[in-house]
């Protein structure tokens, strides 16, 4: 400890809330910048009694705290002598010299004289005190214990525990112990709070966490400071896109835009007309796109990013409207439109099965989570529900569906989520057997549920895409604008890395990406020569995006050529 | 001839369609007016009409004044089916705003009729209702 012996301050007779530094800033009223040159921040000289130095261009930080919470930093890394050196330097002990004497006490296990320097911190907080006094006899029992001065023991708990009323249940456990104290041996000591070394610190660590941060300053408190601004740094990135965590504490983090797919890699030329519907499956390494020539297409994505024809699957008799990958990516169910669907194996190529209803025809599909069932959506406005093999489990009658609409289920297969009247989606709880709605002003035209199943991001007819939180309170979130479509059914998506993005086809040929949470419009990516129908973003690859058009072709947009880092140092982040 | 997939919406009852491509326009229940004039004939307003796109607003005299209106397309083929109106610059008039007209000729009826157009259509133009 410093040798400097610094009469400080009294601690405010204010009620700190425990580790919340905050509150300690608006309880200050003379704010006095030492210094009067404008724009130094750092004074030298030590502060005058009454007046707070401030650190830092805005003036919000106290240089106490700052360099208290420097030493701190410095005992932690084990600089001790370098600490000692800044308490002294600095003029600024770390701990007054109360809580210093506590600490010593405490780790020499002087639970007596401990318990009288508690006292003498000036907390005013009493039921504080008294949980720290616990703490302290607490250990003191135990010490008792483990010598067998039972009776010793026994009369610290009646007659020093007890008369203070905290921690009720922790005092019959206590009690416990006399009664059979080769338990407490077995049981208790072994763990956190016997007298070994590992425990002694569990001790300290519950007292550290007791007392006031301002009394006791945090350990880690710097660091926690560092991590809450980089966690700034990395929301406000808004083309974050990527796993890479490495974070400088030299410059603020900004990515640039080049980490989102804006560039067109490959133009897919397979398709006879237009392509409404595309898709990855889970695993990203296969991508299939359906077409109104009633054909669909699977992909193979290869390691290159190169993307090659594997399969067509012809068998349709409409044009194919939809497709869904089954959760091991084996198999697919694609669906013609007012028609069957049909289920293919994705390595042969094979149609295994068509599923169909005598006089219905079927307008969407979805397969269970466990692979074992599919649903499908009928032009009679019914849900079916089939095995593999074709027999009908179950049937929804009403109106759960319509002419067109959209079909998902969740992955623990309890909701089924399907549009059923021109302006609500239905989440149909299979187990619970109940509905609930969500219900739009305009009409729906299509949607997409988030991986995590949380959200649901809906398509209107006037060209807004919502957001809606569809766990606990059905809310929107978010609104997304600037595509366009007026005749067509458009299709969006989420992607990117954490799903941080939303990507959508557009009437005017492009493909449109906003900040999910901002709902900033990032890029807009023109190449097509046709509206855009569809996209969908690799689940494996954030800087992997797919894009479907009425110009018959397919693109696989990716990172611009010149693929920096992105890092635009702008040191001490003025944007 | 590139058209995507056409985005419509069904609707139930007596309904009114796209006299080419049998796309439902509006219902029997929405009619407000069946007293409207075009060029071709009659024509009926209606308080709602579904699956069509707008065309650009502009100024127009109708026979019961100025009004901006905007011609409106069946959403799938693309042939006019009448017009909408977005503001009537004369009070008594106002009770248009948001509706829409059809031409009789270019819809089909609920029982599947169709209107031909008639010789003695009109020559003054579009509108009406105060007959």
């Amino acid at each position: 400890m410093g040798g400097v012996e610094h009469s400080e301050p009294p601690l405010k007779r204010v009620k700190v809330p425990l580790g919340d530094l905050k509150n300690l800033v608006g309880e200050v009223s003379h704010i006095v910048p030492v210094s009067s040159s404008l724009g130094d921040s750092m004074a030298r000289s030590p502060c005058s009694q009454g007046a707070e130095e401030m650190v830092g261009m805005k003036g919000v930080i106290k240089k106490q705290e700052f360099v208290k919470i420097i030493t701190r930093a410095l005992y932690s890394l084990g600089y001790v002598r370098t600490g000692a050196l800044l308490e002294e330097e600095s003029g600024i002990p770390l701990h007054s010299t109360a809580v210093a004497l506590l600490l010593d006490q405490v780790r020499g296990e002087k639970w007596e004289e401990s318990l009288v320097t508690l006292h003498k911190i000036g907390l005013s907080d009493e039921i504080m005190v008294k949980r720290a006094s616990f703490l302290l006899l607490e250990q003191k029992f135990f010490d008792l214990l483990k010598e067998e001065n039972l009776m010793a023991a026994l009369d610290t708990l009646r007659n020093e525990i007890v008369p203070l009323s905290v921690d009720v249940g922790r005092v019959r456990e206590l009690a416990s112990f006399i009664i059979c104290p080769s338990q407490c041996v077995a049981l208790r000591i072994s763990s956190q709070d016997g007298t070994d070394a590992n425990s002694r610190s569990g001790f300290k660590e519950k007292l550290e966490k007791l007392l006031p941060a301002a009394v006791m300053i945090p350990e880690r408190r710097l660091e926690h400071l560092v991590e809450q601004a980089l966690d700034v740094q990395r929301d406000a990135c808004v083309f974050h896109n990527t796993l890479d965590s490495e974070f400088s504490l030299y410059v603020d983090h900004q990515c640039g835009r080049n980490q989102i797919p804006s560039h067109t890699l490959q133009i897919l030329q397979a398709h006879k007309d237009e392509v409404w519907f595309l898709q990855f499956s889970h695993n990203g390494k296969y991508l299939a796109s359906a077409s109104k020539d009633h054909t669909t297409v699977v992909w193979e994505v290869k390691e290159s990013d190169l993307v090659l024809l594997k399969h067509t699957l012809t068998g349709h008799q409409q044009p194919v409207l939809t497709i869904t990958w089954s959760p091991d990516d084996s198999q697919l169910l694609t669906c013609g439109v007012e028609e069957v669907v049909r289920r293919w194996d994705v390595n042969t190529g094979e149609c295994l099965h068509v599923y169909e209803k005598a006089g219905v025809g079927l307008i969407s599909c979805g397969w269970f989570p466990d692979g074992k069932g599919i649903v499908s959506g009928m032009k009679d406005k019914s849900i079916c529900l089939w095995d593999l093999d074709g027999r009908e489990l179950e049937c929804w009658k009403g109106q759960r569906t319509l002419n067109i609409s959209d079909m998902a289920i969740t992955d623990d297969g309890k909701r089924i989520i399907s549009i059923c009247r021109e302006n609500a989606i239905l989440l149909l709880d299979r187990e619970a057997k109940f509905e609930r709605l969500i219900e739009e002003k305009q009409v729906i035209t299509s949607f997409s549920l988030s991986e995590d199943n949380k959200f649901l991001l809906v398509n209107l007819m006037n060209q807004e895409l919502h957001l809606w939180s569809i766990e606990g309170d059905i809310k929107v979130v978010a609104h997304y604008r600037g595509h366009i479509r007026t005749r067509f059914l458009i299709r969006s998506c989420f992607g990117g890395f954490e799903q941080a993005f939303i990507a959508s086809g557009s009437e005017d040929s492009q493909v449109y990406i906003w900040h999910r949470d901002t709902g900033k419009l990032l890029l807009t990516l023109a190449g097509h020569s046709g509206a855009v129908n569809c996209v969908s973003w690799n689940p494996m690859d954030p800087h992997m995006l797919a894009s479907a058009s009425d110009d018959r072709t397919i693109r696989i947009w990716g990172l611009d050529g010149l693929n920096c880092k992105g890092h635009c140092s702008n040191g001490n982040g003025i944007t | 001839e590139k058209m995507g997939r056409i985005f419509s919406v069904n609707l139930e009852g007596k309904i009114y369609s796209c006299k080419h491509c049998r796309t439902h326009i509006a219902l029997m229940d929405d009619i407000v007016s069946k007293s409207f004039h075009c060029r071709h004939g009659k024509a009926y307003l209606f308080s709602k009409v579904v699956n069509v796109t707008v065309g650009t607003k502009e100024e127009r005299m109708m026979m019961t004044g100025l009004h901006t209106v905007a011609d409106i397309f069946c959403v799938r083929c693309g042939s006019i089916v009448g017009w909408t109106y977005e503001t009537a610059h004369q009070k008594d008039q106002k009770y248009k705003e948001g509706k829409s007209v059809l031409e009789r000729y270019k819809i089909s009826g609920p029982d599947g009729s169709n209107y031909w157009a008639s010789h003695e259509a009109h020559v003054g133009g579009s509108d009406a209702e105060d007959v």
